[in-house]
């Protein structure tokens, strides 16, 4: 697709330099000269010259004033002479001249053309890479989360058997039913993880005080993250929002954080106005994201965790909420000394 | 075939017979030629000589390995009505009359012209003659003049200065028409 496009790109600019070349060619080159080598305009000047020439015998008096003026006409008539006789080969230099100048401009054209041809091509290539790497990376947590449940359960299945096979005591086979249960609760909450990244609903805007939104977050979820501790710095803005969706926000943006910032995590939410609009920040006091994946976090299974400790779709889906909300959530900055997350909310949205 | 090769050469016999040759002389080891009138009369050759511009006629001589040259100018001065002519022979002496009739133009032109010198008693000669329709300081002029204004600007005004430097330098006195004879000269 790209090649043919480069290709379209290539032949439509030759066809117009050719068609700028042929009109110059055509229409201009030649026509300065033709308009100083016109028949009449050098019979004017033998006219001229010949009046000269009347006049001296009419007026001897002024004889050397008509001689100037009849050597300056002729002069011209000469210069003009020469002209005439070397335009064929001052037209073909000229021509000549207009083809290199049009066909170094082709050939630049071209040269630039193919290096963008090739630029994209590498770019295409290396984005499939990616995408498939991506895949790869994707398709090993997926086998990796599942994989672990189902080979526990299994085990713990076996032993069940073995246990009822034997005559075991009921305690010992409940403890082992348990088990298998526990392996299953394991998968089904994985199967979750996943529908809730599919089932990503449309939201249902009102307005609502973002303040006391964040308020109710901070007072409600303070318990949540044992080793994070929620701030709010105040201040109020009405935004269109819904509720549910936004909260879900706000708890995979600590989740993260808690994740990140180890025993004594702090989350700061701060409210921000620009004119009308309206953000959210929230500041923790983590280790950062690694610079090797901020380009990528939003992208689904893109994570810091271990196999097993979660898909990395959190920021994903909360991206795609806000999104939802005709807005935007993006990473404003991260270091050593914390990350911040600026929440955008839609203008006007409902 | 064979009868249009027959009918090209019989042209080609005819018109040989039709053009003039120079004649030549050998004295005191200078080879001297007088042109032919039919040099003159040869049609694009009057309609330049009228123009006004300098025609002039180049007469090479070519023996074995040396050449030698002569510079004929002629130029028919429209004030005066007269015909200036110069000649530079091979020596570079140089001859100017002023001719008031085309007879004495074409007296003028039969006048033999020092063409080389030699102290050979036999000399194949191979004499060229261009006839150029102006001279190199019309052609100087010319170029000035096409340069400096191109009829559009000024030199100064960046690529139409380029433009009309790269027209004023194709131009140049391409010859006309050219004649060419070859003679084998002897004392004996």
């Amino acid at each position: 697709m790209t090649r043919t496009r480069s290709l379209a790109i290539l032949l439509a600019a030759v066809a117009a330099a050719a068609l700028l070349f042929w009109v110059v060619l055509h229409q201009v080159s030649g026509h300065w000269l033709d308009v100083a080598l016109r028949p009449d305009v050098r019979q004017a000047l033998e006219r001229s010259m010949e009046d000269q020439k009347q006049l001296r015998k009419l007026d001897p008096q002024r004889r050397e004033v008509y001689r100037r003026r009849f050597d300056e006409t002729q002069t011209l008539l000469n210069r003009i002479e020469v002209l005439r006789m070397n335009r064929e080969a001052m037209l073909r230099r000229f021509e000549l001249a207009l083809m290199v100048v049009f066909s170094l401009g082709a050939l630049l054209a071209a040269v630039t053309l193919w290096m963008r041809y090739r630029r994209e091509q590498a770019r295409e290539r290396a984005e499939y890479l990616q995408r498939v790497t991506s895949l790869q990376e994707t398709a090993r947590r997926h086998a990796h989360e599942i994989k672990g449940p189902l080979t526990a359960a299994r085990l713990e299945l076996e032993r069940f058997t073995d246990l009822a096979r034997r005559g075991a005591a009921e305690q010992e086979l409940n403890a082992a039913h348990d088990s298998v249960g526990e392996e299953l609760e394991r998968l089904a909450r994985f199967t979750r993880e996943f529908s809730s990244f599919g089932g990503v609903g449309s939201p249902v805007l009102r307005r609502e005080s973002l303040g006391q939104l964040v308020e109710e977050f901070c007072s409600t979820f303070a318990n949540a993250w044992p080793s994070l501790r929620l701030d709010d710095t105040g201040g109020d803005a009405v935004v269109c929002v819904d509720r549910d969706l936004f909260r879900q926000v706000l708890v995979n943006l600590c989740t993260n954080s808690a994740r990140a910032a180890g025993e004594d995590g702090r989350m700061t939410f701060s409210i921000v106005k620009n004119g009308a609009q309206v953000m959210l920040d929230a500041r923790d006091n983590g280790s950062g994201i690694p610079p090797s994946l901020r380009a990528r976090v939003f992208d689904p299974y893109v994570t810091t965790r271990r196999i097993g400790e979660g898909m990395g779709l959190g920021l994903s889906i909360s991206r795609k909420v806000m999104l939802d909300h005709g807005g935007d959530l993006e990473l404003l900055e991260s270091s050593a000394a914390g990350t911040v997350f600026r929440i955008t909310f839609g203008v006007n949205a409902c | 075939m064979t009868r249009a090769a027959l009918a090209a050469l019989l042209l080609f016999a005819l018109s040989a017979r039709a053009q003039q040759r120079p004649s030549f002389t050998m004295q005191g080891g200078v080879v001297s030629a007088a042109l032919p009138s039919s040099v003159l009369q040869d049609a694009s050759v009057q309609k330049q000589l009228g123009s006004g511009l300098t025609t002039t006629f180049l007469v090479v001589a070519r023996e074995n390995k040396r050449l030698s040259g002569v510079r004929l100018e002629v130029r028919y001065d429209l004030w005066d009505e007269v015909w200036l002519v110069k000649r530079v022979d091979f020596e570079g002496k140089i001859d100017r009359q002023r001719l008031a009739s085309r007879e004495a133009l074409e007296k003028w032109w039969r006048t033999p012209v020092r063409l080389l010198s030699t102290a050979a008693d036999r000399v194949l000669l191979q004499v060229d003659v261009s006839v150029l329709p102006f001279s190199a300081a019309e052609e100087e002029d010319a170029r000035q003049w096409i340069t400096k204004s191109g009829g559009v600007g000024t030199a100064a005004a960046g690529g139409g200065g380029i433009v009309d430097a790269l027209i004023g330098t194709t131009i140049s006195a391409r010859p006309i028409t050219s004649f060419r004879w070859n003679v084998d000269l002897s004392l004996r």
